[in-house]
């Protein structure tokens, strides 16, 4: 009996305890799960402390927020946050502790969201007077939001072909060479091109990271490839297995007569041979003898002959003088004219 | 009627969220970098991100070369019929992602990490900023 008794005190205190002990803070729960990618905005996840990611959230109500953190959403919020053995309790107090770091830019949000219901259920216009004044506090808190937006929103005009879509701020930048800074050598998240709510994604090397110290040019990935191997800013392998293998450079000079009035092409073997193999190009694309290649602009701008590389990796045809770059002789001009005679 | 204006409004409301959706995914919104290659050949039919290929990372380890000449890849984007049965043979991105020269086949979301319905392109080439005549090569 008496064993018996003790244990059932013991059993007793333990299932009286464990709630106590168990049950973490909010903040425990946070900082060993949410901050994960909530300290960061991993894959979007709006981060503790920033009014404006959480305000639009906030906004469709706790409920749904706590619905979001049990169940998971499918922008990349994992039920729990992965975390399946996480009691309900201490998912909803997490949340409750992420919010409270954004208190002020929620009520905020809820300020601005209640006017629109309460004009609908017709109260007393003095509830809605005193209502409409906290907005205007409002406003300029979640001013941050629009500008993580803004990458998104502003490139859409660029998208259009009709002329009419083309608003007046971005009249000129329809021409992929008069991409603003702001929008070259994006981060991956903000290109356009990965998905955001990828984890793998925010792994990527931002380019701007490595082309800090590469030579400038002003087109294409706005680095002067050529000049970064000839400065020795960068060795890339020749061999994939050797990193001591160098490159067979061959030195010479072909020089393109161009009808029209653009400087001849001198097309250099030295600076393909750095980067490419003989076999790269020939026979296949040129074939190795002299006048036996038709290139016209057409057919590069369509990707044919240089344009396989030309326009797509290597430096764009909007670099005319990189190749165009050799002056007519203008001892032959006047020969004409002095035949005429 | 409540009901009715709510199903409206909803409706609305989603196709708000589908039309900016398919603005997202167009290409031309995107600030990708020069020769970023998404290929798109078989993953969004297997319900994966398509692959996004950064040419300007590779340039800067790998002599265009070691690619396009030892490895056999074309130049042409989604030409190669690359699929993950190959890779893990050693056969293009095989060559190098193999625990070995670089991470391996396992970590997935690192190439696999396009907008989802992104076509097989190469990003900010001139062929896709001209007015594409049709059968033109991309």
């Amino acid at each position: 009996m008496k064993i018996s008794n003790r244990i059932s005190v013991i059993v007793a205190g333990l299932v009286l305890a464990l709630p106590v002990f168990a049950q973490q803070s909010g903040k425990d729960v946070y900082t060993k799960v949410c901050s994960t990618c909530h300290a960061t905005g991993l894959a979007g996840a709006p981060r503790l402390g920033n009014g404006g990611d959480w305000a639009p959230r906030a906004a469709r109500g706790v409920a749904s927020l706590y619905q979001s953190a049990l169940t998971g959403t499918p922008k990349g919020m994992p039920a729990k946050g992965g975390h399946m053995t996480l009691p309900d309790a201490e998912v909803k107090a997490a949340v409750d502790y992420m919010l409270g770091s954004v208190k002020d830019a929620v009520k905020a949000a809820k300020a601005e969201a209640e006017p629109k219901k309460e004009e609908a259920k017709k109260e007393e216009p003095k509830k809605a007077e005193a209502r409409k004044e906290e907005p205007k506090k409002v406003e300029a808190k979640p001013a941050p939001a629009p500008v993580a937006a803004a990458p998104a929103a502003a490139p859409a005009p660029v998208a259009s072909v009709a002329p009419t879509e083309v608003s007046a701020g971005d009249i000129n930048s329809f021409n992929r060479l008069l991409k603003p800074a702001s929008k070259r050598n994006l981060p991956p998240p903000e290109d356009g091109i990965h998905d955001p709510a990828n984890d793998g994604t925010h792994a990527l090397q931002p380019p701007l990271t490595a082309f800090g110290a590469l030579p400038k040019s002003n087109a294409g990935n706005r680095v002067n490839w050529v000049e970064a191997i000839g400065q020795k800013k960068i060795n890339p392998r020749y061999d994939r297995n050797d990193p001591k293998a160098e490159p067979i450079v061959m030195d010479l000079n072909i020089v393109r007569e161009v009808k029209g009035s653009m400087p001849d092409v001198v097309y250099p073997h030295k600076q393909h041979t750095e980067w490419l193999d003989c076999s790269n190009c020939h026979p296949a694309i040129f074939v190795p003898q002299k006048g036996a290649n038709a290139i016209s602009m057409a057919s590069i701008l369509l990707g044919e002959k240089c344009g396989v590389c030309h326009g797509k990796v290597a430096f764009p045809v909007s670099e005319c003088r990189n190749c165009h770059s050799k002056k007519k002789d203008i001892a032959k001009a006047p020969a004409p004219a002095a035949a005429a005679k | 009627m409540k009901i009715l204006s709510k199903l409206r409004a909803s409706i609305a409301v989603a196709a708000v969220l589908i039309l900016s959706a398919v603005m997202f995914v167009d290409i031309n919104d995107a600030q990708a970098e020069y020769g970023d290659v998404v290929i798109n050949n078989y993953s969004d039919g297997a319900g994966m991100r398509p692959v996004v290929f950064p040419h300007w990372f590779h340039r800067v380890r790998f002599r265009c070369k070691v690619c396009h000449a030892d490895l056999g890849f074309k130049f042409q984007a989604g030409g190669n019929e690359i699929n993950m049965v190959k890779i893990i043979d050693g056969q293009f991105c095989g060559a190098c992602h193999n625990g070995d020269i670089a991470w391996s086949v396992e970590n997935c979301n690192l190439c696999h990490s396009g907008k989802p319905g992104t076509p097989t392109q190469v990003h900010e080439s001139t062929v896709q900023k001209l007015a594409q005549p049709s059968g033109a090569k991309k």
